[in-house]
């Protein structure tokens, strides 16, 4: 699926402070089955970006479409499906829900978007499988180790089969071995499934599994350093 | 699975914990807190309530008429002697339907005279005439049975009369130096009738000569006989009749005598309790207050501490609607279970302090059907509005910013 960013802007107000611009006239584009990872310093306004394409957060200025469909001016109840129907979600922090086991976290994926439920959790079974995980599914979030956890919050992003991959330093709680087993996923997903990926990474071997890298500097995409490619 | 050898608190344990859903289970302890002091503080007003009506209730049913002049006398008459001249010219005044003449008298002489609504009391009948008070044809009897014609040196005992001093059917009750066999245990009426001793009208009149030798000296002057031993007597009017000015022609007719007139007294009664009915409403509304913020705070708190739920499974499809169902739904259940557990404890407390206080011959809490089913309501009602108030104020919230909330 095509993802859009056109002329994207966000500003952030305090109580009683002047609005603080977080993303000016952004606009970015990826196709299907691009992995884009983006990058820049810490308040650079990665995860804001990633939000906002994510239909997370509403937009200041600007649009963002998803192949023909204007999606960032859609009533909140078409967006929650579009969330549900298109986009897959892998976060620094997991975000699974404490009181659910991890089969029940993936397979809450398919609760919101009319799926079959019996079917959606077979499927999920066998997402934890190839995750290395399924031994674990009665377990409590509590209970797994962070490598467990994101492998879980990976299969939950994937189980609807969404379009669209967003992942927001999906490996930055993770060590090198699985962080390397989330890439591998990510990329998996691209090549296999034509899976547009949008990957918000400070980690340099993360960027350079993408098949390019946006730069963010104070809320604005700096200039393309040179051709496309991992940027180092 | 579990095992075949597991305890079986624990096994208990485990089931409980599968019916409460996973990270509840203070919210339901919370809830139940509530309901618990909800419940505990109505069914004392109830109580009292209950008591209250019982006795305006009583009033209401009869004319109480008492002899003049001997001040408070005993019991609901508050009369002197009443005799049987007396009675027959009352007998004669037209409404009038039966007299049933009675005495009342303290059961214990060291406790003040004048608090008869609270008090055991020694009540005589005449068993052959028919009850006056239309609001208690009958009383109703728990075990065995009532005063017969003829009957002496028997006794019909109230619910909390006999509970207090481990009386059942076939029992010894001394009285003043007098012992009377236990032959009926009435049912609980939750007023007067409860802490009273009820015998033969011909015993009654030896248990008032042996206590008061003034009367003694009255009869040794001559004149009287045993029909004048009466402390008052209970009227009935006949069908069609205002009570209230039949009242006022007995009272202008006969001379000599005091004559209460129901509406009045019920007024006075009424009056009286001012305080507790004032005490009660005041302990309904403590009890409203408590428990419903007590719910309410701990049903908000429940939902807002899933702020960061809320927002992840927003980013996975779910719309307002779904997110309301969800909280709608799992209020409902934590409320009923923490509700319910908050009457367990109520009820508990209740028969703890109730099985200490019934030795005085008291009862403080009547959990009646309409209380339990109010609480329940006011608790399932108010934790949905709770749940839905805070899922309101949540869903404003854009995910991104409900996650960062909840982080």
């Amino acid at each position: 699926m095509r993802v859009s960013a056109k002329g994207v802007g966000k500003s952030y107000r305090g109580a009683g402070a002047e609005p603080v611009r977080v993303l000016e006239g952004i606009d970015l584009e990826a196709g299907d089955g691009e992995i884009v990872a983006v990058v820049g310093a810490s308040g650079s306004g990665k995860s804001t970006l990633l939000n906002i394409l994510g239909l997370l957060e509403p937009l200041d200025t600007g649009e963002v479409w998803f192949g023909p469909e204007r999606v960032s001016h859609l009533p909140r109840r078409a967006q929650a499906r579009v969330r549900g129907r298109a986009i897959g979600y892998v976060f620094q922090s997991f975000l699974l829900i404490e009181r659910l086991t991890a089969l029940d976290n993936v397979a809450l994926a398919a609760r919101y978007v009319a799926r079959d439920q019996a079917t959606a959790r077979r499927e999920a079974v066998e997402w934890m499988e190839r995750l290395g995980v399924a031994h674990r599914r009665e377990h409590f979030p509590s209970q797994l180790s962070g490598g467990e956890q994101q492998r879980v919050a990976f299969c939950r992003a994937v189980l609807n089969r969404p379009p669209l991959l967003l992942a927001d330093e999906p490996t930055g709680n993770l060590d090198d071995e699985h962080a390397r087993v989330i890439l591998s996923e990510l990329g998996a997903q691209a090549r296999e499934r034509g899976t547009t990926v949008l990957l918000v990474t400070h980690r340099a071997e993360a960027a350079a599994t993408a098949d390019r890298s946006v730069r963010l500097v104070a809320g604005r995409l700096a200039p393309p350093a040179g051709a496309t490619g991992p940027v180092a | 699975m579990v095992a075949a050898s597991e305890p079986a608190p624990r096994r208990a344990l485990r089931a409980l914990r599968r019916l409460v859903p996973r990270g509840y289970l203070f919210t339901v302890l919370g809830i139940a807190v509530g309901v618990a002091g909800l419940v505990s503080l109505g069914a004392m007003a109830e109580r009292i309530t209950r008591f209250i009506d019982g006795g305006d209730r009583f009033v209401l049913g009869q004319i109480s008429v008492a002899g003049e002049g001997m001040g408070m006398g005993a019991g609901f008459t508050a009369g002197g002697l009443l005799r049987a001249a007396k009675i027959q010219e009352i007998a004669a005044v037209q409404g009038v339907a039966t007299v049933q003449p009675q005495v009342m008298l303290p059961l214990s002489t060291s406790t003040s005279h004048f608090l008869t609504l609270t008090q055991e009391l020694v009540v005589g009948m005449d068993p052959g005439a028919p009850m006056a008070n239309r609001h208690y044809r009958e009383l109703p009897v728990r075990a065995g049975r009532f005063l017969r014609p003829g009957d002496r040196g028997v006794a019909v005992v109230g619910a909390d009369f006999a509970l207090s001093r481990d009386l059942a059917v076939g029992a010894k009750l001394p009285i003043a130096g007098t012992e009377f066999a236990v032959v009926g245990v009435l049912d609980k009426t939750l007023t007067a009738p409860d802490r009273f001793a009820i015998v033969p009208l011909e015993d009654a009149r030896d248990l008032w000569l042996r206590r008061d030798p003034l009367l003694i000296q009255v009869f040794r002057g001559g004149g009287f006989t045993r029909a004048d031993l009466n402390s008052g007597a209970a009227v009935a009017w006949q069908p069609d009749q205002d009570p209230d000015a039949l009242a006022r022609r007995i009272q202008a007719a006969v001379r000599g005598v005091n004559v209460t007139v129901p509406g009045e007294l019920s007024k006075l009664l009424r009056q009286s309790t001012a305080f507790f009915s004032a005490l009660l409403l005041g302990m309904g509304v403590l009890g409203l207050v408590i428990g419903g913020l007590s719910l309410s705070n701990t049903v908000t708190a429940a939902v807002f501490e899933r702020i960061r739920d809320f927002g992840v499974k927003r980013a996975l499809g779910a719309t307002d609607g779904d997110l309301l169902r969800e909280v709608v739904g799992e209020a409902l259940g934590v409320s009923l279970w923490g509700s319910a557990a908050g009457v367990g404890i109520a009820l508990g407390i209740g028969a703890l302090v109730d099985s200490r206080v019934i030795r005085q011959g008291q009862q403080l809490f009547l959990f009646s059907p309409r209380l339990l089913a109010f609480a329940l309501a006011f608790a399932v009602v108010l934790g949905l509005l709770a749940a839905t108030y805070a899922t309101l104020r949540i869903v404003r919230l854009s995910p991104a910013e409900a996650i960062r909330r909840g982080a």
